[in-house]
């Protein structure tokens, strides 16, 4: 039996920490949405086989929008925010006003911006219980199935371990009709350093 | 029909009929090894290139994971069900840039993955006889048993049969 990078005591500290920047989040979309209420789950905290990953996201040919963030500093965490294409549309529908949510280049920078401001506020939250440094780079974002999607970011910020920490997060806004995961995959430099921090064993 | 999915960093081997399917290639690449006369396939869904060149933090290493490592498991598993290494063939799908990054030097994961893929089939003297790799878009590749067809899929830009 090998022995897991991870205790449960551990996924516990990183599901409060993805509970208060998530939170965060949600207020910035809530007001890009005007004002609209949006909802969240309880963050998941998971450690997850690595062949299982492309498919947490409930199916893995799913027609998705993926915005992708790495961030920097003193840590390495990944961030993708995914939604659904009708929920993309929707929300592109929302900020770009007069569009009907058609994926253009006006469309998908209007996703893009989301993406920013939504890792920003995650970002600034974590930061600040933390006095981490963290710099966010550019997101970048695809249009694709949700399998190529997940397993491209994890290929890109070398999360390639048997086993992989997840933060997962499930937001949705009724009247507008949008919902999207937010993915949170620290690397593994970045929970030693995250428990470290915060004393835990 | 029996059906085996194949999933990422993993590997599968059928003979006489069936499909080996795997799903959502983005950067990784999908090789489909074929003996046309024992009708045995393989099929392996890489992630990355060399394993030399990523630790790995758990004590188990799985060689499905890389090119380098996966294509030569994959020949000695369809080997042992009845393949002759001499007769195979491959067609290889995916190693596309999904992602558009502005600071991108170089060359992509995708191109680094179908490089080393390449390469070592070249190394094993595995000739290649059909590809759809590269561009930004996804693929889902299945690949029928009792006829070495492998049909690629997309989301919105078509299906292509190799």
């Amino acid at each position: 039996m090998k022995e897991s990078i991870i205790n449960k005591d551990k996924l516990d500290v990183l599901k409060e920490l993805a509970n208060i920047g998530v939170g965060n989040a949600l207020t910035s979309l809530s007001q890009m949405l005007n004002e609209e209420k949006v909802e969240m789950d309880v963050p998941v905290a998971t450690l997850a086989p690595l062949q299982d990953v492309p498919d947490l996201l409930g199916g893995e040919e799913l027609p998705v929008a993926g915005i992708y963030i790495e961030s920097h500093g003193d840590i390495n965490l990944t961030i993708l925010f995914v939604l659904s294409l009708e929920s993309a549309a929707n929300l592109v529908s929302v900020l770009v006003p007069g569009s009907q949510g058609e994926f253009n280049e006006m469309g998908l920078s209007a996703l893009v911006e989301v993406g920013n401001i939504l890792t920003a506020s995650y970002l600034n939250a974590l930061s600040f219980m933390t006095d981490l440094k963290l710099l966010p780079s550019p997101p970048v974002i695809a249009v694709d199935m949700s399998a190529a999607i997940i397993s491209t970011v994890m290929a890109e910020a070398h999360i390639v371990d048997d086993e992989v920490v997840l933060l997962k997060t499930f937001l949705k806004s009724k009247q507008s009709h949008i919902s999207g995961h937010i993915l949170i995959l620290p690397d593994v430099g970045a929970l030693d350093s995250i428990f470290t921090l915060l004393g835990a064993r | 029909m029996h059906t085996i999915k194949v999933k990422i960093a993993d590997l599968a081997v059928l003979r006489s009929e069936g499909l080996l399917i795997t799903i959502g290639l983005g950067s990784c690449v999908g090789i489909a090894l074929y003996d046309a006369e024992s009708k045995v396939g393989g099929l392996a869904h890489i992630l990355l290139h060399r394993s030399s060149q990523f630790g790995n933090r758990t004590n188990t290493f799985n060689p499905a994971k890389f090119a380098d490592t996966a294509i030569p498991v994959l020949i000695k598993k369809m080997e042992k069900i009845g393949g002759r290494r001499k007769r195979f063939m491959a067609k290889i799908a995916g190693g596309s840039q999904l992602f558009n990054f502005r600071k991108s030097t170089g060359i992509s994961i995708g191109e680094k993955n179908i490089e080393v893929v390449r390469q070592t089939l070249h190394e094993l003297k595995i000739p290649l006889r059909g590809e759809d790799v590269g561009g930004n878009f996804g693929r889902t590749m299945r690949f029928f048993v009792d006829s070495g067809k492998v049909l690629i899929t997309t989301m919105g830009r078509g299906d292509r049969e190799l």
